[in-house]
């Protein structure tokens, strides 16, 4: 019995210790792009409500010129670990893509099937929702 | 002398390979911060050591030669079944950890982010039974169960963890943390996996195959030692190659439509020749019963050698204590060692004392000396191995390298014994047959 | 050229978390205005407390556990019922409003009660909105300018993507599919998850009675929904198959445009 307490007890000092070494004053680590200061005449930033996903808070910006997105910008994405970083690198991209080409079809509205809310999609919708 | 890893270099070797796993999740964490963060922190964290430690639990048992040799069967499978204990508790810490600090993070319920983890994060469904699977595991492992069931029942559970492991495997790579973005740590952590696979396929599967091709083991007769007690002889070829010591034991199992499934650990009685080896086992269950029947001409397969209970044979002044059945492996001894040496042989009744005659011949033959210390306690007035006894009988006691074996109660009263005697307690060595 | 005036100054987008899903709309600034939008989300609200079969104290709940009867629920639910009965029929019982045994009208109910929102914008004077329930939309008028509004609908194969893009005017775009929610629209008849299809979309002027066609027929199946929706009178199909072929009734050509 008195060796459980033992490793018990020096489990959780070892977990202790290693986390606060990493952690840091911020309360949020917050991702690289900061939302445009100014922007080309015509164009208007619409900012999405903050998502919390498991991984941690996503925030998504949509630039918009008249009625169409030109530019989507990450403004908060986790960067923890560095499976965060890959998805910042990789899967952001990829879904700002799919959106642009998604609207570049000048659509009003999607209809499809019936949507509960995920995180980045959340996000986007109500960017949308949000302009005008 | 063949290679030995000791238990320090083992340890050492474990607790490196620790501190690489801690340095790994270092690595892969840039930062973390409030509650969410440190319970997925600590559910990484000990997530990794799991992942590590079931392979750390499976080399134990893996039979590998060098650590039998230097540790023991005995201390191996104590510390298996203590590592054990601890692993259950990282993995179920583990998953705590991660419900819950995902679940603080996105602001959910632990009870929906558990459906979410377990519907849309991939394989963490087959991580979970995992789970349940070790918690049965262990529970049937704990002595309260374990005593009600036969112990090959017990024993083919047990093998379930391997199952276990195998279907935790991939959640690792698809949902830890260090691993998604870093083919190097997977192709690590890959390594280490295949190379304890390959060791525990090497040393259980094919070594004990290939002896017993080379050798042909088969029974070459049985003999009647005692009331409860048989000596089996068992004949071979080339047996000199399996380089077996005196002190030593093989895990033994006997073709027969009815023991084939079963194999057993039996010390050698005798110092093994080319062509012979000898065990002698006292009838304590329902294997043992059965060998006294054994046909000669039956096939042996025999695993091993296994133990780390060798006389050192630097010391030419030697006390062997010997319990009952314990005199197995110290008779081999008796028989291969020079220089002082005295044998302690306490039984019950002059029923259970064995190899009389053996003993008596080799002790002239060499210049030993035999003390046969026979009867209960009442008959001999005290304890009779008492360490006043002790000094009488082996007089320069605390200058000999002591070898002991026999039933765990004796054994515990015999250390304190020749402790109080004055023998250092580095000088007294014995290995325990409850594994 | 195009206008100089760009639609999206006088017009005003909302988003409503309600009924376990995000309703949006696109409304003229009036209807904000003259407060009713509002009274549109007030509605749907009223419509999820009644008729949610999650909220234990719903009139659809205690009608379920039979601890009221329909005369002493609200009066909507009544014409829900009969709603329901009779695409039951039509259907030949790929519709149900008890599925499973247990009493859940909301395979129209979402539909129906869209439709009414944006009935409730209409009647207030505007003659230009859109007001999309988790992907079934009804329309009124189009986006401005003469223009029809475009839909575009989701491909279920390919998430983040459109299949095809359909002009809108003054009806309702209804999609069932298992895209979002996974195989959740049962076969009544056997109790097992509907096979074959992808998705499949239905036009025609009413939301609710859209909504109610296309989970039917995608229950249904493929070949069954082909002929069935055939057959429905004002309302035009158009299905994505789980090998990605598409099939359409042949009216449904003329909500097509050049994407």
């Amino acid at each position: 019995m008195r060796r459980a307490i033992l490793a018990v007890t020096a489990t959780v000092a070892g977990l202790v210790a290693l986390l606060s070494f990493k952690t840091h004053s911020s309360e949020r680590t917050v991702a690289a792009a900061q939302p445009a200061a100014s922007l080309p005449p015509g164009e208007r930033a619409i900012t999405g409500n903050v998502a919390d996903t498991a991984y941690g808070p996503v925030q998504v910006q949509v630039v918009v010129k008249a009625t169409k997105i030109v530019k989507v910008n990450i403004l908060e994405q986790p960067t923890s670990t560095q499976n965060d970083l890959q998805i910042g690198q990789f899967a952001f991209p990829r879904l700002i893509a799919e959106t642009l080409s998604a609207q570049s079809a000048r659509i009003d509205t999607v209809s499809g099937a019936t949507y509960t809310s995920g995180g980045y999609v959340k996000s986007l919708q109500s960017a949308l929702d949000n302009g005008a | 002398m063949a290679t030995a890893v000791g238990p320090r270099a083992l340890l050492a070797a474990i607790a490196a390979g620790a501190a690489a796993v801690l340095a790994l999740w270092w690595h892969s964490t840039l930062s973390l911060s409030g509650l969410g963060g440190w319970l997925t922190g600590a559910g990484e964290i000990l997530g990794l050591l799991a992942g590590y430690a079931v392979v750390v639990l499976v080399l134990l048992m893996a039979r590998i030669r060098p650590i039998e040799r230097g540790i023991g069967a005995d201390r191996l499978a104590r510390w298996h079944a203590m590592g054990g204990r601890y692993v259950i508790g990282l993995v179920s810490g583990h998953a705590l950890a991660i419900v819950w600090g995902y679940a603080v993070t996105a602001h959910a319920s632990p009870v929906s982010e558990t459906a979410t983890l377990l519907t849309n994060y991939p394989d963490v469904l087959m991580a979970t039974v995992a789970w349940f699977l070790l918690l049965g595991v262990a529970l049937v492992s704990a002595r309260a169960v374990r005593r009600k069931m036969s112990y090959e029942t017990w024993y083919y559970l047990h093998f379930y963890t391997y199952l276990a492991i195998a279907l935790a495997f991939s959640h690792q790579f698809a949902d830890g943390a260090a691993f998604t973005s870093s083919l190097v740590a997977r192709f690590w952590w890959s390594v280490l996996y295949l190379l304890v696979a390959t060791l525990v396929i090497w040393y259980r599967v094919w070594v004990p195959a290939r002896d017993f091709a080379r050798h042909k083991l088969r029974v070459a007769g049985v003999r009647q030692e005692g009331p409860r007690t048989v000596s089996i002889y068992i004949s071979g070829r080339r047996l000199r190659e399996l380089a077996a010591e005196p002190g030593q034991f093989f895990r033994w199992r006997f073709l027969t439509r009815d023991l084939w499934w079963q194999s057993h650990p039996y010390s050698l009685s005798a110092v093994p020749s080319d062509e012979l080896m000898r065990i002698t086992v006292q009838d304590v269950g329902e294997h043992s019963a059965a060998l006294a029947s054994l046909r000669p001409g039956t096939r042996v397969i025999a695993e091993g050698p296994f133990g780390a209970f060798i006389p050192d044979r630097t010391n030419r002044s030697v006390l062997l204590l010997a319990g009952g059945v314990g005199i197995t492996p110290l008779r081999a001894m008796f028989a291969a060692l020079s220089g002082t040496v005295t044998l302690i042989y306490r039984a019950s009744t002059w029923q259970d004392v064995v190899f009389q005659a053996e003993l008596d011949a080799i002790a002239e033959a060499r210049g030993a000396t035999v003390h046969y210390v026979v009867g209960s306690r009442q008959d001999l007035g005290g304890d009779p191995l008492s360490p006043t006894v002790l000094r009488r009988l082996a007089p320069g006691l605390h200058r000999m390298d002591v070898y002991l074996c026999g039933p765990p109660g004796m054994t515990g009263t015999a250390v304190a014994a020749l402790t109080e005697a004055g023998v250092p307690r580095r000088r007294i060595h014995f290995e325990s047959f409850e594994f | 050229m195009p206008s100089a005036t760009p639609v999206i100054d006088v017009r005003v987008r909302h988003a409503e978390h309600v009924m376990g899903t995000v309703v949006s709309f696109d409304v003229p600034a009036s209807a904000r205005a003259d407060g009713s939008l509002d009274a549109a989300i007030r509605w749907l609200h009223w419509a999820d407390r009644v008729f949610s079969p999650y909220r234990a104290d719903s009139d659809v709940s205690l009608l379920a556990r039979a601890e009221i009867t329909v005369d002493g629920c609200a009066p909507e639910m009544a014409e829900v019922i009969a709603a329901c009965a009779f695409i039951h029929d039509l259907s030949g019982g790929y519709f149900t409003a008890s599925p499973g045994g247990q009493f859940d009208p909301s395979g129209y109910v979402k539909g129906w009660a869209v439709e009414r929102a944006a009935a409730l914008l209409s009647r207030a004077g505007s003659a230009d909105h859109l007001v999309n329930g988790g992907g079934d939309v009804q329309c009124a008028g189009g986006r401005g300018a003469g223009e029809p509004w475009r839909v575009g609908i989701a491909d279920p194969l390919r998430p983040g993507r459109l299949a095809l893009v359909v002009e809108a005017r003054d009806c309702a775009v209804a999609t069932s599919g298992t895209a979002e929610r996974g195989p959740h629209i049962v076969d009544p008849h056997t109790g097992r998850p509907a096979a074959g299809l992808a998705s499949l979309t239905v036009i025609g002027p009413s939301l609710a009675l859209a909504d109610a066609y296309a989970t039917a027929a995608f229950a249904m199946g493929p070949s069954l929904a082909r002929d069935w929706t055939d057959c429905l009178d004002g309302y035009e199909a158009f299905a994505i198959t789980e090998s990605g072929k598409t099939w359409q009734t042949p009216a449904f050509a003329r909500h097509l445009t050049p994407t």
